[in-house]
């Protein structure tokens, strides 16, 4: 909402209000207060975040709490480990009255959608005018079978790869990689100056990221939704191609030995590369940026830098794949106005601001694009102006998303054509099981 | 024993014991140096700085205060439901015959194996329906009934060595089941009583699954400390931080009371051999 | 040990003579007034939650969605599961070396200790602060040291005494992941064994020791006829508590491995958390703990009935 519309709402607010109370008469004011009401009461915000997320939000809704001083917020904190999750299904199945849910899975929206507990939003964003601050792309990524479910306050970049200036510098590799050539070319410099070349981190979940960029490069996001949607079967060619790819790249000998690689986490990766200069490049989200800014205290740009996956010149150079946070509604909450406020807000100009100052991208138009980081607005730049999709593992049904990871190690452990087609039949024996 | 100059004995065992904690060292020292210094290990001696960041980031951005209290409250009262209610079981099982004995017993220790995460919806409905959630209540009564597996076994155990002289002599002289527990059983029982309190106050000390789930304005220090660590960034220096505060009462509480462990000895000499 | 039978309390059918005359008297009833707040508490606690896992355990339910009841059909499913027959294998594997490993390593201290309480107080303390740890964080620490390249422990330590060959990444490796997993659970094991088997042996009266070693009994014999003996009863506590401690064990295989490599070190308690809590198999992860809960049952029944006979 902007800020005259809200004005004009807080004004109509305190007259209905006076008027109301002059005539002492409660039915007047609810009438009033249903035609021109400005929320009110308790917000119940299901918060699973941790760490500088946890702030980020957390001062969001300060922020909307001062702009909207008779909404409070009830956050239900839930701390979790392993799977956020198993916790939120706990509490939501529990029968707790919630209005807001954060969530970054499109399967588990699904999963949610099905079993009644999200209210769509395509009333709500009619009447806020959501198609000025959000992209008929944003709107699809939120969408499930023709309603609108989620909206997305921030989202990031899955398709680049990260690398420390230096280490490129001295291996003799002057700019990243444009194209795979360029990449393969990169990995003896870069093992001849001792510094494994290309990181893995094989050991729960960040190796699938190679695989669904490699799938986009070579087949293009569409063919990834429709992988994630079962379109396109698990044994087609067209994944055995990507993990062909991948094996170019094993055999370039990018990579650490398999034990390492199953050994290795996302967070070691990101040490490796960026904090101890001992590897090349690895592919992660966004996270990383306020990692190495924060942790590492390095310099975005100078120091180190992301660089969109190499071309591959089928067609699909410039998609994308990407991960986002979003808001659910949800039906039990008792407050579906402050719950559409509250959605308003964050793709207001006030609202992305402060997650943009906590280095977290948004894909609202409005948003203030001057206040983020080079590296951030180097990626977006490039995002804009993709074929996105969402990252693959988060789209498949968690058994088969589990399924497809283990998978993908046994692929490490064996990447010969024989096992290619044992792993990608024994998905699609899988997938025909769920779809 | 120690009379026999057994000079070899401290010393073995202290050269393990040292070998034993270097993992709590590490923790300590992962604890006081720089996150910056020790991403190549917290043993590297190149760059050796100590730093009391962590723990004052810890101390002020987390209000550790409340929830040492909220632990306390939690761990004390499930420690004494258990210290109370176990022996009473153990002895009805040793002693006394009933109906259904072996059966109740037999369902009661396998309980053991049930994973904590069994109980966790069946338990958050009930809570619900009840309005026990983010009551302490919701943890101390798992807590409690979930320990009886362990805790019965253990006193039982220890009574099948009870000198049954006693049990016997008490029954002479008119003393009522209920009376022999109370005046012979109990103040012979301190040992495994204490071990007991020892072990289910570590536990439920230690425990975060349940209050995670079940507790939300009030929370334990094993919760709280869990926010330490982001999704997305590790914060090893200021979880180490966390655990070492949290081990301290856990250890500080068994050093006091580990002579329980051993202090029975003397008072249950009889009855052997 | 046996304890006698003869003198105790009468065996079934021995104790014709005793009649409830008053309510604290009987001893039907005294036990039931002891026993009924555990009862109650264990009923709600555990019971009620087992009856619902049992119900669960005979539908589909996956994720939020309400299941349908579809008999054993979960049950034929688990048995023909690759994945379940091997965490069922490596549990065994598991449960057997990581109780071995604690409870011999705790036993052996306590002996040792034994011979010098006084000086070794200190010691014992230290290791039982492995103890008081929670498992998630002795987790992190293991993983400090189990870290692939030289950034680990371990393997800094085989580089620098000439073993660089040695050194791999040991929890990324299918051949050595299950190994550093259970010696590290151990590890935090050992405190338990070493204080039940030691005030075991504190009960053993001073009085024979000295009998024994002015009698000319050799060391050895001391061990095997004395010291074995009687730290018996705290071998077995210590047995019993790691043994069931081994089986339910979760936090640490999840912080070190997360079951993997390709689910090589998943024991079944790891495997439920991955069925119900990852893949949401709610149904499949119930029937896979009934499981477990009815071999543990099948296991111990012997036993237990075996030691309330003996005890009585």
């Amino acid at each position: 909402m902007n800020t005259a519309g809200s004005l004009k709402r807080g004004t109509r607010l305190s007259s209905a209000l006076f008027i109301g109370l002059a005539a002492g008469s409660a039915a007047l004011m609810a009438t009033l207060g249903g035609a021109f009401a400005a929320p009110k009461g308790e917000l119940v915000v299901i918060n699973w975040l941790g760490g500088s997320e946890l702030a980020a939000m957390q001062a969001f809704e300060k922020a909307f709490t001062e702009k909207y001083p008779e909404v409070t917020v009830k956050e239900i904190p839930i701390t979790w480990s392993g799977d956020a999750r198993g916790a939120i299904r706990t509490t939501l199945m529990g029968g707790e009255k919630v209005d807001i849910l954060i969530n970054t899975w499109p399967s588990f929206r699904q999963e949610l959608v099905a079993n009644g507990i999200l209210r769509p939003l395509d009333e709500a964003w009619t009447k806020n005018g959501w198609d000025d601050k959000l992209s008929k792309s944003w709107r699809d990524l939120g969408t499930l079978e023709g309603k609108v479910y989620g909206i997305p306050y921030n989202y990031g970049d899955r398709s680049g790869l990260w690398y420390r200036v230096d280490t490129l510098k001295a291996a003799g590799v002057t700019t990243p990689p444009a194209t795979w050539d360029d990449l393969l070319a990169s990995f003896p410099k870069l093992k001849a100056n001792g510094v494994t070349p290309y990181i893995v981190p094989g050991k729960f979940w960040a190796h699938a990221e190679v695989f669904e960029t490699l799938l986009i490069r070579t087949a293009g996001a569409e063919a990834s939704r429709k992988l994630g949607a079962h379109e396109i079967a698990w044994n087609s060619d067209i994944v055995k191609t990507a993990l062909k790819k991948w094996r170019e790249m094993l055999d370039a000998s990018c990579c650490a030995d398999v034990s390492t690689m199953l050994g290795t986490d996302w967070d070691n990766a990101s040490d490796i590369v960026l904090k101890d200069a001992k590897g090349g490049f690895f592919l992660l989200g966004m996270w990383i940026n306020n990692r190495a800014e924060d942790n590492y205290g390095l310099k975005p740009g100078a120091d180190y830098g992301l660089v969109q996956f190499p071309a591959l010149g089928l067609g699909h150079d410039t998609d994308s794949s990407v991960d986002a946070k979003e808001f659910n509604a949800v039906t039990t909450g008792q407050n579906p106005e402050a719950a559409d406020a509250f959605l308003d807000f964050a793709l207001s100009a006030e609202g992305s601001a402060v997650f943009a100052k906590a280095g977290l991208a948004s894909p609202s138009k409005a948003t203030d694009t001057s206040l983020y980081g080079p590296v951030i607005k180097t990626s977006n730049d490039v995002v804009a102006k993709a074929d996105v999709v969402f990252v693959l593992g988060d789209r498949l049904p968690a058994e088969l998303g589990d399924e497809y990871r283990t998978q993908l190690q046994k692929f490490l452990q064996d990447p010969s054509d024989a096992n290619i087609d044992r792993i990608t039949d024994a998905l699609e024996v899988k997938a025909k099981e769920l779809y | 024993m120690n009379n026999r100059g057994t000079i070899w004995i401290p010393v073995l065992v202290g050269a393990l014991a040292v070998l034993w904690i270097i993992p709590l060292v590490g923790l300590l020292l992962t604890s006081l140096r720089p996150p910056g210094d020790i991403t190549q290990g917290w043993w590297r001696l190149d760059n050796f700085s100590l730093t009391l960041d962590a723990w004052r980031s810890v101390w002020t951005k987390y209000p550790l205060a409340g929830a040492f209290w909220t632990s306390f409250k939690l761990t004390v009262l499930s420690t004494l439901g258990t210290m109370l209610l176990a022996p009473a079981a153990a002895y009805a099982f040793q002693f006394l015959r009933f109906p259904g004995r072996r059966l109740i017993l037999i369902v009661i220790v396998n309980a053991f194996v049930l994973p904590q995460q069994v109980v966790i919806i069946p338990l958050f409905t009930l809570w619900r329906d009840t309005g026990l959630i983010d009551s302490l209540w919701s943890c101390v009564i798992p807590f409690v009934g979930m320990s009886f597996a362990w805790s019965v076994f253990l006193v039982k155990n220890f009574l099948e060595d009870f000198p049954k002289e006693l049990i016997e002599a008490a029954k002479v002289d008119g003393c009522t089941p209920l009376g022999t527990f109370w005046y012979v059983v109990l103040p012979n029982a301190l040992t495994p009583i204490a071990a007991v309190g020892i072990l289910q106050f570590l536990w439920c000390w230690n425990s975060m699954l349940l209050p995670m789930l079940y507790l939300r304005t009030e929370v334990p220090l094993t919760v709280l400390l869990a926010r330490v660590a982001g999704s997305f960034e590790p914060n090893l220096d200021q979880q180490s931080v966390a655990a070492i505060i949290t081990m301290a009462v856990p250890l500080a509480i068994f050093i006091t009371f580990q002579r329980y462990f051993t202090a029975g000895a003397s008072s249950r000499t009889g009855g052997k051999e | 040990m046996a304890a006698p039978t003869t003198m105790g309390i009468p065996r079934d059918g021995q104790g014709g003579g005793r009649k409830p005359s008053f309510f604290g008297r009987s001893e039907t009833g005294a036990a039931y007034i002891l026993l009924l707040p555990m009862l109650a508490l264990f009923a709600c606690a555990v019971i009620y939650p087992l009856i619902d896992t049992i119900l669960l355990s005979f539908t589909d339910m996956r994720g939020m969605a309400a299941g349908k009841w579809i008999g054993a059909r979960n049950y034929l499913t688990l048995f023909r599961d690759p994945n379940f027959l091997t965490a069922l294998s490596t549990t065994i594997v598991w449960t057997l070396v990581v109780t071995a490993l604690s409870v011999g390593i705790g036993w052996g201290l306590a002996i040792v200790c034994s011979l010098a309480p006084r000086a070794t107080l200190v010691f014992r303390v230290m290791f039982f602060a492995a103890y008081g740890v929670a498992e998630t964080v002795s987790g992190f620490i293991w993983l400090g040291i189990f870290r692939p390249g030289t950034s680990g422990l371990l393997n800094a330590v085989f580089a620098g005494i000439g073993l660089g060959d040695w050194t791999t990444a040991w929890l990324g490796n299918v051949s050595t992941a299950l190994w550093c997993l259970m010696a590290a659970y151990a590890w935090t094991q050992v405190g338990l064994p070493l204080m039940t088997c030691f005030a075991s042996i504190q009960t053993i009266p001073k009085t024979l020791f000295e009998a024994a070693y002015i009698d000319g009994a050799r060391s050895t014999s001391i061990m095997r006829y004395i010291v074995l003996p009687l730290s018996m009863p705290g071998l077995r506590v210590a047995i019993f508590i790691n043994l069931l401690n081994a089986l339910r064990a979760f936090d640490m295989i999840f912080v070190l491995t997360g079951g993997g490599p390709v689910r090589s070190t998943e024991t079944i308690g790891y495997f439920m958390f991955r069925e119900s809590m990852l893949q949401f198999k709610l149904g499949y992860g119930a029937a896979a703990t009934v499981v477990l809960l009815l071999a543990v049952v099948v296991i111990s029944i012997p036993a237990i009935i075996k030691r309330t006979a003996e005890a009585t």
